[in-house]
């Protein structure tokens, strides 16, 4: 029998991740221990694991070095791969929202907008130029990208927004959601037809738990 | 400024000696495998006028096509896809051919796709076009030569997944979602998002038996037992048309031994403006993206001015070889040949000796360095040769096999 692998998020998602791999019969105790190993395996069931930067995990899923996925809707979408998008974990929910100061409440469509700031370029670019027919300048940050209308980099930003708090501690507001964001689990469109089987009961298994 | 003189562009290149070998073997397993078939190969033309793929035809999306200027100023491209050129030369050249034409090719395209897991921009396609018949025989035809070259390039485990567009395309039609819903239905169903489906769904007042297949769609794939659960009053006539000719299709196949290479998908609804009925893809171990993929496209050779039904499929050969390297299936080069040296008087003894192997077959290559015995047979050796010769003054041979 081959090996099923899968990439999981570093950060946040990965105790969720495991949680339900675990309640799915799979044995995580080799991925649990803080080892320095890279790759961990659970011999019995013959799946391999990895953890990767979350923005990477697609990439991994889309190439086929691993065959299932577990990474934040967020990350898909500034991605754009080209995977099976099989199932919403429900997990790590939050919102894709445009966000800025309370001046521009309920103006969104009177005034312009030149410049966004946000960690998501491509989902910035493809809402201001589909949704809004407009040509922004995006400005890539790294982290704390409520600080940019705060300092006059951008007039508004794109970013996740879990509870608002950090908005509303710096006068930030909601101007429009974008999407809603949840954890999900991606297949490599080869692996779900190759392993079929094997695929469709891990998916079944982890759906249970939902 | 920077030269760039000492690179190539990026995603073009070189391929050398021995990987250039094995690429022209597998090349010629699959052009006997097209010809034993009754195929006759093709050649067409590297650049093209823009508009034979884009413009209001829009075949091929303008950003991924490599664009220049013939001397008169019209726009020309790098062929992106072979499939095209044959429509436009059966439309043309063969259009008084005596159908139906089985032609097949191998050549390079060229696109501004997306890089990496083995996509290059420049990229060696394979293929087969049946044109001029619409007929499960000849949905199967296509599949079956599919099927066939990749057994011929030495890959065992693979899958054909068989889909049919007019499935997809009918069920809409009963539905009675606008264009935009379609194809935000479409988008979802290629990612098997059951959950994004089950969300536009609940937008909608549609008939729950028709419902309940929508939803099923992104699960709908596998063995032939799918077919079971979906009941022809359901889903309207184009969609029961479309499941009866792939079971039409599978049963040639099941005549041919084929059908345990296949399996179908019906949520396969990947480009629907160029397909019109069986579509296929083909994928193997060891490679994330399909190796081949195919279908009917029976409204392309009109675009061009004449009609005619046509269907065929083209394999990624770059992908082949990806895929029997990771499967540890290519064939690594034997030592071979034979590399001569002489002593100074015996010139023309060796290279009439060398001639002579040459016209019997057997490689062979004369010193033209005079190295001498010690350090001819250490290049020898090196460059893979399977036997050294060293031709004396006094006409005898030393011979060691490397």
């Amino acid at each position: 029998m081959r090996y099923i692998t899968f990439a999981l998020s570093k950060g946040r998602l990965t105790d969720l991740s495991i949680k339900l791999l675990e309640g799915a019969g799979i044995d995580c105790t080799e991925l649990k221990e803080k080892s320095r190993k890279l790759i961990l395996t659970d011999e019995k069931n013959k799946i391999r694991f990895f953890l990767a930067k979350p923005a990477d995990v697609p990439v991994y899923v889309e190439y086929g070095a691993a065959d299932i996925g577990i990474v934040g809707k967020d990350t898909l979408i500034e991605e754009g791969r080209d995977l099976y998008e099989v199932l919403d974990l429900g997990f790590a929910e939050c919102k894709m929202c445009v966000a800025g100061p309370k001046e521009l409440e309920g103006k969104m469509d009177s005034v312009s907008i030149t410049r966004v700031a946000t960690k998501y370029p491509e989902v910035a670019r493809t809402y201001f130029r589909h949704k809004r027919r407009e040509s922004v300048e995006i400005i890539k940050l790294s982290g704390s990208v409520e600080l940019a209308p705060l300092v006059g980099l951008s007039e508004v930003i794109v970013d996740l927004v879990e509870t608002g708090r950090t908005l509303k501690e710096n006068g930030l507001v909601v101007l429009d959601t974008i999407s809603e964001i949840s954890a999900r689990m991606v297949v490599n469109r080869v692996s779900m037809k190759m392993e079929n089987q094997r695929i469709t009961k891990i998916i079944e298994d982890m759906r249970k738990q939902l | 400024m920077k030269k760039w003189n000492i690179y190539t562009p990026e995603g073009v290149q070189d391929i050398l000696f021995e990987s250039c070998s094995q690429k022209r073997l597998l090349e010629s397993k699959i052009r006997k495998a097209f010809i034993l078939n009754g195929y006759k190969e093709i050649e067409t033309p590297t650049i093209e006028f823009y508009d034979t793929f884009g413009g209001e035809r829009g075949l091929i999306n303008q950003e991924s096509m490599y664009k220049f200027c013939d001397s008169k100023g019209r726009l020309l491209v790098l062929r992106p896809d072979l499939t095209v050129p044959v429509a436009r030369v059966a439309a043309t050249r063969l259009k008084d051919e005596v159908l139906p034409i089985k032609c097949c090719y191998i050549g390079n395209t060229f696109s501004f796709d997306e890089l990496g897991g083995g996509r290059q921009n420049e990229f060696t396609q394979a293929g087969c076009e049946l044109l001029g018949i619409n007929s499960p025989e000849a949905d199967a035809e296509v599949v079956a030569m599919a099927i066939e070259t990749v057994k011929s390039t030495g890959i065992e485990e693979f899958q054909i997944d068989i889909g049919q567009v007019g499935f997809f395309k009918g069920l809409m039609e009963e539905s009675g979602l606008s264009e935009d819903e379609i194809e935000e239905v479409r988008e979802l169903i290629d990612q098997k998002n059951l959950v994004g489906v089950e969300q536009v769904m609940d937008r909608h007042k549609v008939k729950t038996p028709l419902k309940r297949i929508i939803l099923d769609l992104p699960k709908l794939f596998g063995s032939r037992d799918i077919l079971q659960n979906i009941n022809s009053e359901d889903i309207g006539k184009e969609a029961t048309k479309a499941i009866e000719n792939i079971k039409a299709v599978l049963e040639i196949l099941e005549d041919r031994n084929l059908a345990q290479y296949v399996s179908l998908d019906l949520g396969m609804v990947q480009s629907l403006n160029y397909y019109t009925g069986i579509v296929f893809r083909g994928f193997t171990y060891g490679v994330g993206f399909p190796i081949l993929s195919g279908g009917r496209y029976d409204k392309l050779v009109a675009k061009f001015g004449r009609d005619c039904e046509a269907t065929g499929f083209s394999l990624g050969i770059n992908m082949v070889m990806m895929a029997l390297e990771r499967q540890k299936k290519l064939v690594k080069q034997q030592p071979e040949g034979v590399f001569i040296t002489y002593e100074k008087n015996a010139r023309k003894l060796a290279s009439d000796y060398c001639r002579q192997l040459i016209e019997s077959n057997c490689i062979a290559e004369l010193d033209l360095m005079q190295m001498g015995t010690g350090e001819g047979k250490k290049y020898a050796a090196l460059r893979g040769f399977r036997k050294f010769v060293c031709i004396k003054n006094d006409g005898s041979r030393e011979e060691v096999m490397l």
